[in-house]
């Protein structure tokens, strides 16, 4: 796949994955593991980059006398998952096309 | 290997990246391996599950900037004692004419490699230019009366601009190739120039 492609479509997934609670690292990776395989480094880079774009903030919790971080979506975030499914609208029409196109063919 | 080795090895191997960058990845991977702990794997599995030591090390260091790692890797990890700065002095016009030189060398190899992308691309405008000319002086040709030049210079036009498609073909390959390219070398000066300090 394009890496261009990837990266948007690894953020959208991300952003999701903490869209309705806070969520932490490795919940993250165990919640998207049906749609995509995130490796530690990938989600890593991921939330750095997604928090340098303020589209999500950090915070520490205490948890069972450790300190966890917990991913927290902004205004930006959610913003970026509404541009994400009008964009995708687009694309699956052309889709749809590009498959109609290739029964015609057949 | 247990979450301590884990943590000692990694350190170890980043021990010349900026310590800011280094500690909040170490700490992400051990919230990482406490969090499978918790749920129910041993202290080995889920070091083992969060991937070798040497693979997430090349990441973090494929991660980091070029100019980051010349910055941390130049500055002094301990304050200098005087011979030592003495003999920085004495020994410069030794190092840095070498220092410069090898900078050059490899600024040189990476701006040749663009030499070769620009050349062939001032071969696609040329086509392109000569495409432009030949039909132009064809056209004046022929409205002068000499309708043979004209033709044949409006044919040569017209085929160079099948040249210049070609043309275009190549020259978006070998600029795609050579963009891999200087990644690749980018991330090999990386990795020698980190391997270099852990002799």
């Amino acid at each position: 796949m394009d890496v261009q492609l990837k990266r948007g479509l690894l953020d959208v997934c991300v952003l999701t994955a903490i869209k309705n609670e806070d969520s932490y690292g490795y919940k993250i990776i165990k919640d998207l593991k049906p749609y995509v395989e995130l490796s530690e480094s990938t989600l890593y880079t991921i939330l750095k980059r997604l928090e340098t774009g303020s589209m999500l903030t950090v915070r520490s919790v205490e948890h069972d006398g450790r300190l966890r971080k917990y991913y927290r979506i902004t205004a930006m975030g959610l913003k970026r998952i509404e541009e994400f499914k009008e964009e995708w609208e687009k694309v699956l029409a052309i889709y749809q096309f590009v498959i109609k196109g290739d029964k015609e063919n057949d | 290997m247990t979450k301590t080795e884990f943590v000692l090895e990694l350190t170890s191997k980043l021990s010349l990246l900026p310590w800011e960058e280094v500690e909040d990845r170490i700490s992400f991977y051990v919230e990482m391996i406490d969090d499978r702990m918790e749920d129910g794997l041993s202290e080995e599995e889920a070091v083992a599950a969060v991937g070798g030591v040497d693979e997430i090390a090349a990441q973090i260091i494929d991660d980091i900037p070029f100019a980051k790692l010349v910055k941390e890797k130049i500055k002094p990890k301990k304050r200098l004692r005087a011979w030592e700065i003495v003999l920085i002095v004495i020994g410069s016009p030794l190092w840095l004419p070498l220092l410069i030189a090898a900078f050059a060398v490899l600024l040189s190899l990476y701006i040749s490699l663009w030499a070769v992308v620009i050349a062939l691309w001032a071969v696609f405008v040329s086509f392109i230019g000569g495409m432009l000319g030949g039909i132009v002086a064809g056209i004046v040709f022929a409205a002068g009366g000499n309708i043979p030049a004209g033709a044949a210079l409006i044919g040569a036009g017209i085929s160079l601009a099948g040249l210049a498609v070609f043309a275009f073909l190549g020259c978006k390959a070998a600029t795609k190739g050579t963009v891999k390219l200087a990644k690749k070398l980018i991330k090999g000066v990386k990795r020698g120039f980190m391997k270099k300090g852990e002799a």
